[in-house]
C-alpha cells in the first residue's frame, strides 16, 4: 500500500464509530393547542335521502382547557334528520361502540350544526350524519369542521368536495304474481292491473311466476312488450305495451341494495357503460341476488333492479331498485 | 497493446451481431409460437349468458369426427349475447378469435369456428349447433 493512502485512515475511523454511536431515546412530547382530524366513515355513491357519515376527532392537553364546541357547516343545506352526535364513542372490550354524552343535543339551522358540550372534556370523536337533500343531487357538498376550546382557541377542518349522485334509490319492493307485479320505473313503484291501467305509459315489467314442467321459467320480469311466450297466463291491462331492454346479471351485489356483505356500489358511471345492443326484453329463472340492468322505452331512466329474495310458495319477489336519469 | 484491444472489441462486437441476428423460435402473425405439434380439436366447449353463467342444460357435445358441437341452452336463452368458450388441444388456435358477446340467435346458419394446430398446417373448422330446450 502506498504511503498516501495513510493519511485516510483518521477519517475511515471517525465515520465508523459516528456510525455506531447510540441515539438516545426521548420521550416522544405531544402536540400543544386545539387539534383536530377528520375521517368520512361512509363507502359507495352519495344518494340523496341517504347519510354521509364522518366522525371528528378534536383534542387538547387537559391542562391547556377544555372543548366548549363543534359545528359542522355544508356547502348545501342539509336535509331533516341531519346531526352532530353529541355522544363521544369508545369501543369497549366486547367490540361494543359505547357513547358518552358529552353535550347538548346537536341544533342544525341552514348550514350549520352544532353541538355546546355540557361535560368538562379535552377529547371527544364526534360521528356527524348529514342527509342527503333532494338540493344536493348532481352537485358537490363540502364540510368545514370546526372546533372552539376554553382558551380561546379555534380549528378547523375541511372535507370534500363529495359529488352527490344522480340517482334515486328505492327498497324491498314486494311484487306478488297476478296481484301487484306491474313495475313502474318512473315511479320506482309496484301496481295492481288496476293501478297500472291508470298508469299504463309508465309500466315497464311485469313480474310472474311460472313452475313449468320441463323448462325452467320460474321467476321472471318481461317488459309488457316481450312476445306472449314469456307472459304465459298474463293478461295485460288496457295500455299496458312498453318494451324495455334488459340485461340480466349474477352476483352484482350492490351495497346499497343488498345489504350484504360485498363491497360493490354501483355509480352514476355504471349506468351510462351499460350496452343493451341486443337486448332482450325479458329475464326468466330469476333467483335471489341475480338483477337485471333496465333501460325504459323511451330511454329516459335506467334502472338496476336487484333480487332481494324470492318466494315460490307466496309465489313473490323482493326487489330493491337504483334508477339513473339519462335525459 | 493498442492493437490487441482493437482486435478484441471488434470480436465481441461481431458476437453480439450473430447472436441478434440468428433466428428466433418462428412466432405466427399473432406472436403465438409455432410448434410441431399437428393435434387439432377441440376438448370442451362452454356458452355462458349475459350474466356470466351457463346457458347449457348439459354438458355440450363435441363430435371431433364430424366437427361438430351440440348445445341444448335453457328455454328463454338471450340467443344474441352469449359468450362462447373453446377449449383447445395444446398450442392450436382459433379463428375467428372471440372477443366479446356472440349471436347465435339465427339457428338455421349455425357459427363455425376453424381450429388451427401447433404447427399451423392442419385447420379444422367446427360447426356449432345451437338447440333451445323445448317447452313440453
Amino acid at each position: 500500500m502506498q504511503r498516501k493512502y495513510f493519511s485516510l485512515i483518521p477519517l475511515i475511523l471517525i465515520i465508523f464509530f459516528n456510525s455506531c454511536k447510540n441515539d438516545e431515546y426521548t420521550v416522544p412530547v405531544g402536540k400543544t393547542g386545539l387539534n383536530n382530524d377528520c375521517i368520512k366513515r361512509t363507502l359507495g355513491p352519495n344518494i340523496v335521502g341517504n347519510n354521509i357519515e364522518f366522525a371528528y376527532a378534536i383534542a387538547l392537553p387537559a391542562k391547556e382547557g377544555k372543548i366548549i364546541s363543534a359545528q359542522v357547516e355544508a356547502t348545501i343545506p342539509a336535509a331533516t334528520g341531519t346531526y352532530l352526535e353529541n355522544r363521544s364513542f369508545y369501543t369497549s372490550a366486547s367490540g361494543v361502540d359505547v357513547g358518552i354524552t358529552v353535550g347538548s343535543p346537536s341544533v342544525t339551522t341552514d348550514t350549520k350544526t352544532v353541538v355546546t358540550f355540557t361535560k368538562d372534556t379535552c377529547a371527544s370523536t364526534l360521528r356527524f350524519f348529514y342527509t342527503i337533500p333532494e338540493a344536493a343531487r348532481g352537485k358537490s357538498v363540502s364540510f368545514t369542521f370546526s372546533a372552539t376550546a376554553s382558551n380561546g382557541q379555534t380549528v378547523s377542518y375541511s372535507m370534500g368536495p363529495y359529488a352527490i349522485t344522480k340517482m334515486d334509490m328505492k327498497l324491498d319492493l314486494v311484487a306478488t304474481d297476478n296481484k301487484a307485479c306491474y313495475i313502474s320505473i318512473a315511479d320506482m313503484a309496484i301496481y295492481d292491473a288496476a293501478t297500472a291501467a291508470a298508469n299504463a305509459d309508465k309500466i315497464d315489467l311485469v313480474y310472474l311466476y311460472r313452475a313449468i314442467t320441463g323448462i325452467t321459467f320460474n321467476h321472471a320480469l318481461a317488459s309488457p312488450g316481450a312476445s306472449a311466450e314469456y307472459l304465459p297466463g298474463i293478461t295485460l291491462p288496457a295500455g299496458v305495451n312498453k318494451v324495455t331492454k334488459m340485461s340480466k346479471t349474477w352476483a352484482l351485489n350492490d351495497f346499497n341494495l343488498a345489504r350484504l356483505q360485498y363491497g360493490i356500489y354501483i355509480d352514476d358511471v355504471d349506468f351510462q357503460v351499460v350496452d343493451f345492443t341486443n337486448a332482450p326484453n325479458f329475464v326468466i329463472n330469476l333467483k335471489a341476488q341475480a338483477g337485471t340492468w333496465v333501460e325504459t322505452a323511451d330511454g329516459k331512466y335506467r334502472a338496476y333492479v336487484y333480487i332481494n329474495a324470492v318466494n315460490n310458495a307466496a309465489s313473490s319477489m323482493t326487489i330493491s331498485i337504483k334508477r339513473y336519469l339519462m335525459k | 497493446m493498442k492493437k490487441y484491444s482493437i482486435i478484441i472489441v471488434s470480436l465481441i462486437l461481431i458476437i453480439f451481431a450473430w447472436v441478434r441476428c440468428s433466428k428466433d423460435y418462428p412466432v405466427d402473425e399473432d406472436g403465438l409460437l409455432i410448434t410441431t405439434r399437428a393435434q387439432c380439436y377441440v376438448s370442451n366447449f362452454e356458452l355462458l349468458g349475459a350474466d356470466f353463467q351457463t346457458v347449457r342444460t348439459t354438458a355440450a357435445v363435441i363430435d371431433t369426427t364430424a366437427l361438430t358441437i351440440n348445445a341444448v341452452v335453457f328455454y328463454g336463452t338471450d340467443l344474441k349475447n352469449l359468450y362462447p368458450q373453446f377449449s383447445l388441444v395444446t398450442d392450436a388456435k382459433l379463428d375467428p378469435k372471440i372477443t366479446g358477446k356472440v349471436d347465435f340467435s339465427d339457428l338455421a346458419n349455425p357459427k363455425k369456428y376453424t381450429v388451427i394446430s401447433g404447427n399451423r398446417i392442419v385447420k379444422k373448422t367446427y360447426t356449432v349447433y345451437i338447440t333451445v330446450q323445448p317447452k313440453l
